[in-house]
């Protein structure tokens, strides 16, 4: 099988704003990825705060380039999960999911068709129609996950499997996820729980300091990294 | 009556009923803690000795525990006491079987299949010991028995799964924990050693699943291929006419919100210019007198045309900054967030145009065929606004300090453009450099039409209009360029 999406040998270094007190520095937020992502999987990315998670998901969506090694994309459409993109707090929720769903690619006419659903899996009934300022936080994010069940990218990535609303809605989300994540979709999931990343992915690729160090069976990866973590402190 | 059972008889007094008091070791059985359950079975046997429950299942969390000797005991004793019990017979040959007395349990079996024929521990014992045997025939018929004995009992189907799991027969195992699954969901087994059996067959992801299924109920994974709420792909904002209806969506939008905050709503939309107009009329036409006639017409036309140019490009300038989270999130072309400000604030300004197009009317300036020059001016000025106003929104993030120049730069723009005087009061060598000023020379165009009742001048305006539109050209081109640049300006 081959692979939807390789990085071979992949950096990224970012430049860090200087001003009149200080030059400009250059940061390595990634040094050396290989990594092949194949139809289908759930793939699991391991790695502590700042071992360049964030940076290569940027990578793997298509929103920046690297700066070496090479990106190769074989005509997937890929996204980032997210929860309330572009909300406004004055706007109900009916707008705020029209307007969510488009940033995420829809026309807007594909999102009205699915206003029912949403309104449906949100559970908000008549709240639907206030703005968005009055809601609790469990509502919000309630309203933010139930747009993102709309969509359905070539490949998913999530970063952190997301807790949202209250037991019951958590449950449900965490439903629609796990049902998602294990279909024929294709994900990338991030995330700290280890366990997670055992119960749900395929494979699993270790990050440090912007290298890719191993890749292979979740359950192997998670006790070398722990083993790395050990090493470490 | 002898005084010993006299005793017995008397110390029976009070005690619970037998179901009651039997659920003390039943619930140490179901949580597997055998030893706990044949202390209490142990217990439950001094107050009723002559129940057969109490010495058979206390014999098998004996047999549980690995305490084969203690089992012996209470099963020697149940086979002499209890011999019409159905569970007596098969429970000694599970016992015999764990001891390795292989002929003994051939016996016992014999006796239970005579015995209690329709009882399914008799099968399931006599399955077991076919399976020592090597008699595969033998164990599945048997097993078949004891699942007919009992299909309500899940234990035998179990057995038949597990058959096949000790015979690494892996698919034939899987099918089986499925009908187990499908009878009693509720059975860890039937999710975990499937999970097993899937591993074992080189498939993960069905293992995986198992496991999950067993979390969250069967029902998380459809029969049929996962259906999403929607089959939508993202077309991730790839071709222009999506991106035009999310920017006039996200404006209208915009507005809305900004409706919504105010008390006033939308009479902010009239009001503010008209606000503007007061303050220059008091300073100019009042305090300076330096106000014709029909001053305030005068302004007007000069200040509505100006507030919309200065709105747009002030409103769009630090756009690109404040659209970072959507632009790393998902991915948002940059130049979106510079057209979104300016068609926001070219809608606010329609009504006011249309109030001004009204005053002038009502002040006697009245329309005509040089009124449709307003059409090429209107769009000259439209070209000139996105040239100017992407542009500037386009060079902020690479230098953040230039944001602090734009609103000096618009007022200096708003002195050197005529908005609250004549250009023709400035001296006469200087007119021609201050009409290179596109602003100025637009402002002159409208007032030629409002209130000089004349034509402006096309071929200059047809310049503007050309070199505008050229630098739009430019404008996508450049934002298609630096489009992996912004996000990570934005970064950094």
């Amino acid at each position: 099988m081959k692979p939807i999406i390789s990085l071979q040998n992949v950096g990224v270094r970012y430049k860090r704003q200087g001003n009149v007190f200080r030059p400009a520095n250059y940061f390595d937020a990634l040094k050396s990825i290989n990594l092949d992502i194949y139809p289908g999987e759930t793939l699991g990315i391991l790695g502590r705060n700042g071992a360049g998670k964030s940076t290569l998901l940027r990578v793997i969506s298509g929103i920046i380039q690297p700066d070496k090694g090479k990106f190769l994309n074989r005509g997937a459409s890929v996204s980032l999960l997210v929860l309330q993109a572009g909300f406004d707090p004055n706007l109900n929720g009916r707008d705020n999911a029209i307007l969510s769903g488009m940033l995420q690619g829809y026309s807007r006419q594909e999102v009205e068709a699915q206003l029912n659903e949403i309104l449906d899996y949100s559970e908000l009934g008549e709240f639907f129609f206030e703005p968005v300022r009055t809601y609790s936080t469990g509502m919000l994010s309630r309203l933010g996950f139930s747009i993102t069940t709309i969509t359905s990218p070539d490949v998913l990535l999530v970063d952190e499997v997301l807790s949202v609303g209250d037991k019951h809605f958590k449950e449900k989300a965490e439903r629609t996820m796990i049902a998602k994540i294990q279909s024929q979709q294709t994900v990338v999931l991030v995330s700290h729980s280890h366990q997670q990343i055992a119960r749900l992915c395929d494979r699993a690729v270790l990050i440090d300091e912007g290298v890719s160090f191993a890749t292979g069976d979740p359950h192997e990866m998670l006790s070398l990294y722990e083993q790395r973590l050990e090493m470490s402190a | 009556m002898n005084p010993h059972t006299e005793d017995i008889e008397l110390s029976r007094v009070g005690l619970p009923p037998e179901e009651k008091a039997f659920q003390w070791p039943w619930q140490a059985m179901k949580e597997h803690n055998w030893s706990e359950a044949a202390s209490r079975w142990a217990v439950v046997r001094q107050a009723y000795p002559e129940k057969a429950g109490t010495w058979l299942q206390g014999a098998v969390a004996h047999i549980e525990a690995g305490e084969l000797a203690q089992a012996d005991v209470l099963l020697t004793y149940a086979r002499k006491h209890f011999r019409s019990h159905p569970s007596t017979f098969p429970e000694s040959a599970r016992l015999a079987m764990q001891q390795h007395k292989w002929d003994t349990a051939h016996d016992f079996l014999q006796q239970a299949r005579q015995q209690f024929p329709n009882f399914a521990q008799t099968w399931m014992r006599s399955a077991e010991y076919a399976e020592h045997e090597g008699n595969l025939k033998q164990t599945t018929a048997y097993n078949e028995k004891a699942r007919q004995c009992d299909p309500a009992l899940s234990a035998p189907f179990i057995q038949y799964a597990e058959m096949a799991m000790r015979a690494e027969q892996w698919s034939e195992a899987l099918d089986r924990w499925e009908e187990v699954r499908s009878r009693f969901p509720e059975v860890p087994a039937g999710y975990f050693r499937a999970a097993e059996a899937a591993r074992h067959l080189k498939r993960p992801q069905e293992a995986r699943q198992l496991i999950l299924m067993h979390q969250y109920g069967a029902d998380i994974f459809p029969n049929t291929p996962q259906t999403p709420i929607s089959q939508l792909k993202g077309k991730k904002h790839a071709t222009l006419p999506p991106l035009v209806e999310l920017i006039w969506t996200k404006a209208t939008f915009n507005l809305r919100s900004e409706v919504h905050r105010n008390y006033l709503s939308y009479g902010w939309w009239v009001l503010e210019p008209l606000l503007h107009m007061v303050v220059y009329y008091v300073v100019f036409g009042l305090l300076l007198q330096r106000a014709g006639e029909n001053y305030p017409a005068f302004l007007l036309t000069g200040l509505i045309p100006w507030m919309w140019f200065m709105k747009a490009v002030s409103g769009s300038s630090n756009s690109i900054l404040g659209g970072q989270k959507l632009i790393l999130q998902v991915g948002l072309p940059s130049i979106v967030f510079p057209l979104v400000s300016l068609l926001q604030a070219t809608l606010k300004q329609l009504p006011v145009f249309v109030l001004l197009v009204g005053f002038v009317w009502v002040q006697g300036y009245s329309p005509g065929l040089h009124w449709w020059a307003l059409i090429p001016v209107l769009l000259v000025q439209t070209l000139l606004i996105i040239a100017i106003a992407c542009t500037v929104a386009a060079i902020i993030p690479f230098v953040r300090d230039l944001s602090y120049l734009v609103p000096t730069g618009l007022t200096f723009l708003m002195f050197v453009s005529g908005t609250f005087y004549d250009y023709r009061m400035i001296s006469a060598e200087w007119q021609g450099v201050f009409l290179l000023n596109p602003v100025a020379f637009l402002l002159k165009c409208y007032r030629e039409i409002f209130l000089d009742g004349m034509l402006p001048d096309l071929l200059p305006l047809a310049w503007w209009g050309f070199g505008s539109a050229m630098i739009c050209l430019l404008l996508l081109v450049g934002y298609n360029r630096l489009r992996y640049i912004y996000p990570r300006i934005l970064m950094g």
